[in-house]
Formats: C-alpha cells, sequence, structure tokens
C-alpha cells in the first residue's frame, strides 16, 4: 500500500530514558524511542500521555530531569532551544503560532534566520552584500510558499489566512528553518477531511525532499495514512511501536485508545 | 554597638511602613498582573489628607488616619473602575503606559493644589524620644510601627479566611478557572486595587507626621515598594512584608555605614543584586515572566 | 511615492534655518531634534523588540555625562596619594566616548535585565536609572553633584589647525542634530529591515517561535539595546554640548516618560512613529507655556497618555496610513462604479 523510504540503518534522533515532572507530576515517567533517517514516525496517544511534553524537551524548551537526546552523535540534552534549531531539529507549536503582525512572506523571512549570515556592522554600514542577501532570502522564501501552496498569499497578512492557511504557514515557517528532523505538533487539527487530505501530501513531498519527520496527531486517518511507523504513549511511557497495521491490531492499543479503530475506516 | 543596635531598630520600625507599602503593591501586582504607578500617589495622598483633616481641618489625629485610609479606598476603587476596567485583558505594558499616565496627572494635580512647598504635620505623641538602654526611637514611631503592624496582621486574615480573601487567592492561581468556578473576576479586581491603595494610602498618612508632605514624595515610596515587591516575589504578602524589612535594613546601614546620599539606592542595589543571583526573587517559585 | 516624501521632508528640514529668523524657535527645533533622536532610539527597543524599557533617560545621561567629563578633563583622588587626572579631550572624541560608553552599559544591562521579562525587566531598567542618577548626584568629586557641570565646550567642527569652527550659534548646532538624526533614522531603518531586524520583530510578535527557528533571543536583545543605548547617548552628547551644562536632573524618571509618550503616540515599531511623536510633544510644552502652568502643562501630557492608549494604541502613524488606505480603497470603488454607470 505505501512504499517505505526510510533507510532503518541510520539513527536520526535517540531519546532514551527520558523523564520529568512537574511538582511532583510525573508527566513522562521513562521514555526511549529512536527516529530513523528519512521516516515519518506518528507518536500517538491519549491527553496528557506526554507528547507535547517530549516534543518540547526534544526541541530544547524544557529540560528533562533525566534521560538524553542525541541527534546524529550529538548531545541535545539541556542545549537552549535556538541551539537546537541550529543542529537541524525545527519544530511547530499545537496552538497555532505565526508571527501574526506580519505580512506571509515576512513570516518565512523570519523562518529564515539561521539561513542569513550577515554580521549587525554590515547591516549597519548598509554593504552590498546585505541586499543581495536579503533578495536571495526573499527569493528561497517564495519557494517555499510555492511548496506549502501558500504563494498567493505572501503579500497579505499573517492574521487576515484562514484556518487551514495559518496551519500551512506554521509548517512553512518552520520548513524555512531548514530541518532535517522536523517535529509536527497536532499540526491538522481543526482542518476539514479535504484540508487534510491535502496537508497529507505536502508533509509526503517534504519527506521526499529529504526531511524527516516526527508527528503528533489526533487525527488517526493522517496517522495511519503517513506515518512509516507508529509510537504509543500512554501515561508517560510507550504502550507499543511498529508500523501503522500493527498497532492497529495491538490489543493494549485498543485499550487505552478506545474509539481510534471506528475512525479509521 | 550602641550605633549598629540603633540602626537596627529604626528598621525594624521603618519597615513596618514599608511592608504596608510592598503588600499593598504585591497583590495589586500579582492578582492583576498590573503594574501600578499610582502606587506612590496614593502614598501621597493620604499623607496629603492626614494634612488636611489634622492640621487643616483640626480633627482629631486618629480619627484623620482613618478618614485618609477610607478615602484612599475609596480613589484605588475610582481608578480600577475607571481606567483598568474598560483595559481587561489589554497587555501589561498597555495598562503600565495608562498608569503612567494617571501617576503624571495625580501628582500634578497635587503640585497644582497644594503647592510645592513641603507641609509638616503635628501629632499628639511627646517629643521625648522612648529611651530603651542605649538606644531610643521617637513615640511617633512607635506608633506609626504598631498600626503598620495591626493593619498586616488584618491584611493576612482577610486574605486568608474571609470570603473575598478566598475568591483574591483563587483569581491570583488562575483567573479563568476561578471565573469558571463563580467568581466575579470585576469585583475581586476593584477590591483589590481599593485594598491596595488603601494601604498605600494609610502607609501615606501614617509617614506623614513622621517625615514632611511633599508632592514628589511618592515617586521614591513608589520605587521603593517596586524593589519590595521584586524582594519578596510576585504576589506573595509574606514576601512583601519580609522584603519590606529587609529594604529598611539595607538603607539603614547604607545610611548609617556607606554614606547617606545612598539611601535611597540600596533598594534599587538590591533589586539588581537579586536578579542577577536569584532571578525569581528571595521567596517566589514562580517564573518571572510577568 | 515615498522616496519623494522622504526628499521633500528633507529639503524642509534643511532650509528652515534659511527662513526662519527666529532664534527662539530654532532653539525649540534643536531640543525637540535631540529628544527625537532619544525617542527613536527607544523605538528600536519599545517598538521592535517588544521590551518596555524605562530606564532609557540613563543611557542618555551617561552619553551626557561622560561626553562633558571627557571634553572638560577631570581628576579623581584614588588613594591619598594617587590622584588619577584626565585631561580635556576634543569634543568630538567627548562626543564619541559618551556613545561607547553608553553603548557599554547598554550591553551590561542587556546582560542583566533580560534574564527577566515584563514587569520585572520595568522595573529593573527603572532601578538601573534611579541608581545612575543617585551617583550623578552624590559623587560629587566627579560630577559636582546638584552644582552641575558648567561651561561644557561645544562642538567643534572642522580639521585641527587647519579649519576649525565652533559651534555657538543655533544654525550650525540645528544642522548638526539634523545630521546625527537622519544617521539614527538610517541605521534603525537598514537594521529593521535585515535579518537581525526581523529577528527582533519576530521575538516581540512570538518568543516562542522565534526560538524555534533559532533566534537567540537574548542576543538579539542585546544588540538592540547596546545600539538603542548608544544612539540615546549620542543624543546625550548632542544635549551636553548644545546646552553647556548638565546636572542630575538630566536622569529624571520623567524624561524617560517624555519618550515613550513620544513613541507611543507616534506609533510604535514604526520609523515615522518616533518622529512624529517626538515633533508633537516636543512642540507642545512650547504652545501650552503660553498659557498654562508647567503643572498644568504635564497634566495634560498625562491625559494626552492615556487618551492615546484608549483611542489610538498603534500611534498616530499606523492610524493614518490605516485612515489613508480606506481613503484610498474606498475611492477607487467609487471610481470603479463611475465607470460602470
Amino acid at each position: 500500500m505505501k512504499t517505505v523510504k526510510s533507510d532503518m540503518s541510520e539513527v536520526l534522533l535517540n531519546v532514551e530514558n527520558i523523564a520529568i515532572s512537574f511538582g511532583g507530576l510525573v508527566a513522562i515517567s521513562d521514555l526511549s524511542f529512536n527516529v530513523y533517517k528519512g521516516e515519518i514516525v506518528s507518536l500517538i496517544g491519549p491527553n496528557g500521555a506526554g507528547k507535547t511534553t517530549a516534543f518540547n524537551i526534544i526541541t530544547g524548551f524544557l529540560k528533562p530531569n533525566s534521560g538524553s537526546i542525541t541527534y546524529r552523535d550529538k548531545s541535545l540534552t539541556g542545549l537552549a532551544a535556538h541551539q537546537v534549531a541550529k543542529y537541524g531539529v525545527v519544530r511547530t507549536f499545537q496552538k497555532t503560532s505565526v508571527f501574526d503582525g506580519n505580512t506571509v512572506i515576512e513570516n518565512i523571512m523570519m523562518g529564515l534566520h539561521l539561513n542569513g549570515r550577515c554580521k549587525v556592522w554590515e547591516v549597519l554600514l548598509g554593504l552590498p552584500r546585505v541586499s543581495i542577501e536579503n533578495t536571495r532570502l526573499e527569493e528561497r522564501a517564495l519557494e517555499i510558499l510555492d511548496l506549502v501552496g501558500l504563494s498567493n498569499r505572501a503579500s497579505d497578512m499573517a492574521s487576515d489566512l484562514a484556518y487551514g492557511e495559518l496551519r500551512l504557514l506554521e509548517v512553512a515557517i518552520a520548513l524555512a528553518a531548514e530541518p532535517a528532523l522536523l517535529l509536527l505538533d497536532e499540526p491538522a487539527s481543526g482542518m476539514n477531511p479535504s484540508e487534510t487530505a491535502s496537508f497529507m501530501k505536502t508533509v509526503s513531498k517534504i519527506r521526499d525532499e529529504g526531511t524527516t519527520i516526527l508527528l503528533v496527531e489526533h487525527d488517526m486517518r493522517m496517522v495511519m495514512g503517513i506515518s512509516d511507523r507508529v509510537v504509543v504513549l500512554n501515561q508517560g511511557e510507550i504502550i507499543a511501536s511498529g508500523t501503522p497495521k500493527e498497532i492497529q491490531n495491538n490489543p493494549k492499543v485498543i485499550h487505552a485508545y478506545l474509539g481510534y479503530g471506528d475512525e479509521d475506516a | 554597638m550602641a550605633e549598629f543596635l540603633q540602626h537596627i531598630l529604626n528598621a525594624i520600625v521603618l519597615g513596618g511602613t514599608y511592608a504596608l507599602l510592598g503588600i499593598g503593591l504585591t497583590l495589586i501586582f500579582g492578582i492583576m498582573k498590573v503594574v501600578n504607578f499610582t502606587h506612590g500617589e496614593l502614598y501621597s495622598f493620604g499623607a496629603y489628607m492626614i494634612f488636611m483633616f489634622s492640621a487643616m481641618l483640626g480633627l482629631n489625629f486618629f480619627l484623620a488616619i482613618i478618614l485618609s485610609m477610607v478615602l484612599g479606598v475609596l480613589l484605588g476603587g475610582i481608578i480600577e473602575f475607571a481606567l483598568l476596567r474598560p483595559l481587561r485583558g489589554a497587555n501589561i505594558d498597555t495598562t503600565m503606559l495608562v498608569m503612567i499616565g494617571a501617576w503624571i496627572v495625580m501628582q500634578n494635580l497635587e503640585q497644582l493644589s497644594w503647592g510645592g512647598v513641603a507641609k509638616s504635620i503635628n501629632h499628639p505623641f511627646p517629643l521625648d524620644p522612648l529611651v530603651i538602654g542605649e538606644v531610643s526611637v521617637s513615640w511617633i514611631r512607635v506608633f506609626v510601627f504598631f498600626f503598620a503592624v495591626i493593619l498586616i496582621i488584618g491584611s493576612y486574615y482577610l486574605i486568608n479566611n474571609t470570603k473575598l480573601g478566598k475568591s483574591m487567592r483563587a483569581t491570583f492561581q488562575d483567573r479563568d478557572i476561578a471565573a469558571l468556578m463563580g467568581v466575579n473576576i470585576n469585583r475581586v479586581y476593584t477590591a483589590t486595587f481599593a485594598l491596595g491603595s488603601g494601604l498605600a494610602a494609610t502607609a501615606g498618612a501614617l509617614l506623614g507626621p513622621v517625615f514632611v508632605v511633599t508632592p514628589t514624595m511618592g515617586d521614591m515610596a513608589a520605587l521603593k515598594a517596586f524593589a519590595i515587591v521584586i524582594l519578596g516575589g510576585l504576589g506573595s504578602i509574606a514576601g512583601a512584608t519580609i522584603g519590606g524589612f529587609i529594604l529598611a535594613l539595607a538603607e539603614e546601614m547604607g545610611a548609617g555605614y556607606i554614606s547617606s546620599g545612598y539611601r535611597d539606592a540600596m533598594g534599587f542595589i538590591l533589586i539588581i543584586l537579586v536578579l542577577i543571583f536569584r532571578p525569581t526573587g528571595l521567596f517566589a517559585l514562580k517564573e518571572r515572566y510577568g | 511615492m515615498s522616496r519623494w516624501i522622504s526628499i521633500l521632508w528633507l529639503a524642509f528640514l534643511f532650509s528652515i534655518p534659511l527662513w526662519m529668523i527666529d532664534l527662539y524657535v530654532l532653539h525649540i527645533l534643536i531640543n525637540t531634534g535631540i529628544f527625537v533622536i532619544a525617542a527613536m532610539s527607544l523605538n528600536l527597543l519599545l517598538g521592535y523588540t517588544g521590551q518596555l524599557s524605562l530606564g532609557h533617560v540613563a543611557f542618555f545621561g551617561i552619553g551626557a555625562y561622560v561626553s562633558a567629563l571627557v571634553s572638560l578633563g577631570f581628576d579623581l583622588e584614588l588613594t591619598d596619594t594617587y590622584t588619577f587626572v584626565f585631561d580635556a579631550k576634543p569634543v568630538w572624541i567627548a562626543f564619541l566616548s559618551g556613545i561607547i560608553a553608553a553603548g557599554l552599559f547598554g550591553w551590561l544591562i542587556g546582560r542583566v535585565a533580560f534574564k527577566v521579562r515584563g514587569a520585572y525587566f520595568v522595573i529593573v531598567t527603572i532601578s538601573f536609572a534611579e541608581v545612575v542618577r543617585l551617583v550623578s548626584l552624590n559623587w560629587i568629586d566627579l560630577t559636582e553633584g546638584p552644582m552641575a557641570l558648567n561651561n561644557i565646550q561645544p562642538f567643534t567642527l572642522g580639521i585641527p589647525n587647519l579649519w576649525e569652527m565652533t559651534l555657538y550659534q543655533k544654525i550650525p548646532n540645528y544642522y548638526l542634530v539634523l545630521v546625527v538624526a537622519i544617521v539614527c533614522y538610517i541605521l534603525i531603518r537598514r537594521l529593521v529591515h535585515s535579518r537581525i531586524g526581523r529577528a527582533m520583530i519576530g521575538l516581540r510578535e512570538n518568543e516562542p517561535l522565534a526560538t524555534s527557528v533559532g533566534v537567540n533571543v537574548t542576543h538579539y536583545l542585546v544588540i538592540a539595546t547596546v545600539i538603542s543605548a548608544a544612539m540615546a547617548g549620542a543624543a546625550g552628547g548632542l544635549y551636553t554640548h548644545y546646552f553647556r551644562i548638565i546636572d542630575p536632573d538630566i536622569f529624571l524618571f520623567i524624561y524617560t516618560v517624555t519618550m515613550v509618550i513620544m513613541v507611543v503616540s507616534g506609533g510604535k515599531g514604526t520609523l515615522a512613529g518616533p518622529i512624529v511623536g517626538g515633533i508633537i510633544f516636543g512642540l507642545l510644552p512650547e504652545i501650552l507655556r503660553e498659557f498654562a502652568a508647567p503643572e498644568m502643562q504635564w497634566i495634560i501630557y498625562g491625559i494626552a497618555m492615556i487618551l492615546i492608549v484608549f483611542f489610538l494604541p498603534d500611534g498616530i502613524v499606523p492610524a493614518l496610513k490605516n485612515w489613508w488606505k480606506n481613503h484610498r480603497s474606498k475611492r477607487t470603488d467609487s471610481a470603479e462604479m463611475d465607470a460602470g454607470t
């Protein structure tokens, strides 16, 4: 039904034994998993299972109480969020999150931050390379908008976008940061079925261009239709992991995640 | 040694009033997320009111203090109702700008109505100080200290043991959940602001007779109140109480052993040190992203 | 179109001394210009990075004091036997020293203050300004305290020993302030239209998102503070060598408030905002002076501030832009309707 394009031999991200609790409340007790280069992995589980917390830890927004995160031989544990982004690990947010007061293309250009090289003094002196770089970034921004299908809205204010377009813009901003590993936090929530369908194509396209994807999503149609592998989290622990087919037939998952079977027609 | 003890005693006596100022501000800060720049003006308002009632109209000194307190509560309520209620949900910078505007207006209204000349207020206490061993303290300061302590205890009681206090604590924890649970947020806000303002006005009414009353006296008071809140941590009444005493102590020691010119600088130096070495405040656990 | 407007503006500003004979008006314009520069510098922090810094006057005052002291020379009795003597330097060196000193303090404060945000940041910045004021008031050996620093040299232009001109008159001082203001404007414009400016705007709009795409928040906030502080220091240097006397009152909180009003009323985060706001609130006291006591002027200031926040929260410039946009679209609509009939 679907060809697995990932190369299971190269571990891109290794999450090992991370644990975190907030004021005595255990959010993640002991979480370990790998993400291999080129695959789409989904992290699923009921609300409060610790998915977003795991994202926050991987991307440096939270520090785990214990455990380690390794990305290609380099340790990400304890790095600040902007440093994690520099390594090519970029995330989106569960709650719609764009730069509201700016145009769509400006949003992408802000996402292209790491792509630019100009120093403060070069900018202040107004050196020619600054405007050359600006033009280059602008062209790149248009390419990215093209990829997600928002080029017709380039000069509109982000706050004027429709909900589905906003979610695409978020992904586009993250893409601008040139991730090798892209973490999407419920990107399809609030989308209607046709928007979700076209969004799935976009995600596949992004993966085909060489970006590995770690996905948190509640929409099971999307998870099962797009993932190479699914990891199921419940109450801060992994209860199952495998291909979508295996997961669908796993009794533990069905027990913890009642109701998903109906959705996945 | 006697000098040292004298400084400690002065600090304790002054600290009571500082704590009042700090509690008022920290309540408003913690519950409403408003940086109240009018706090110092409420303080000088209290001082002018006791001047008016006691020195000009010749009312009983203690009655004048009570009246100043009541008027401070009223004025605070009016400010909240007129300026802050329409801005509910606005971000913290917006309300801050409005409060700065209100502060400028209030201070200059005071200057217009009372003139720039410092006013002094007589009080009914004996002028000979109370001497305890090698140290001494004036009777008015003793009175001010005990009055402040009573009010601090009263504030604790109000927050911890009354229905209003319960609503205030719920709002502090989480405004939205409190609203869902049936707390009337508008009422809590107005009450908080009025209470905080009343405490500031009382502090002014208490210290007015100790020092002199000038239109700009509120500026330093406001900045000191900020320092106390930073020291004690956002929204912490206990923190503000202790912070008030720490600030008073730092000022006394700074003035006594460094230079009297730097008395007023101590609070700011403390703020900066606290934020460098313990950014969460001395007593707070909350993140500092007010 | 906007290019032509800029050229017309510049031509107008440069022509003022040619037809304005009233030197008092020129004096007011110089004073206003200095505050416009300070407001522009504050706008970089307040408008573009979104950090409400209420200690901005400290940078202005540090620039002023350092520039004054370097140009006057000073000596400090460090120990009983050793006195550090600093000889007077030419004014342009003093002016640069003031800018650098202010920038350094900006760096220092940036490193410390950005550990906290929101209300705490505001209070830290106020505290910093108050400490600096109290130091200037009490370190009498250095600053003369409330007695003020007097007889500060005015600016000198030209090449030493060849041709020099000392700016005693209003007209050359006017041009000097104008040129510095234009330079600051250009620098800020370059900055905000670059990736560095975008990083600043990004963390104002959505700090977590900016961080997630690799913006090092503290780094860019510190950069903004250093540049902003240095520009405020330049404004302070201009002030010092134009008025030729400064005292610790230069650090009063009310001056920060004035700058904030200028930025907010004009439109924070816009290039023209602080200029428009600066001109309005720079000239307003002169107009009010005719018929209102100083207290009344301040009351009007305060009320204006409240009204602006309530009714023009984005400021005058964005409001005008919106109005113009609506006006234009209405006109094109009606033109199309005319064509249709």
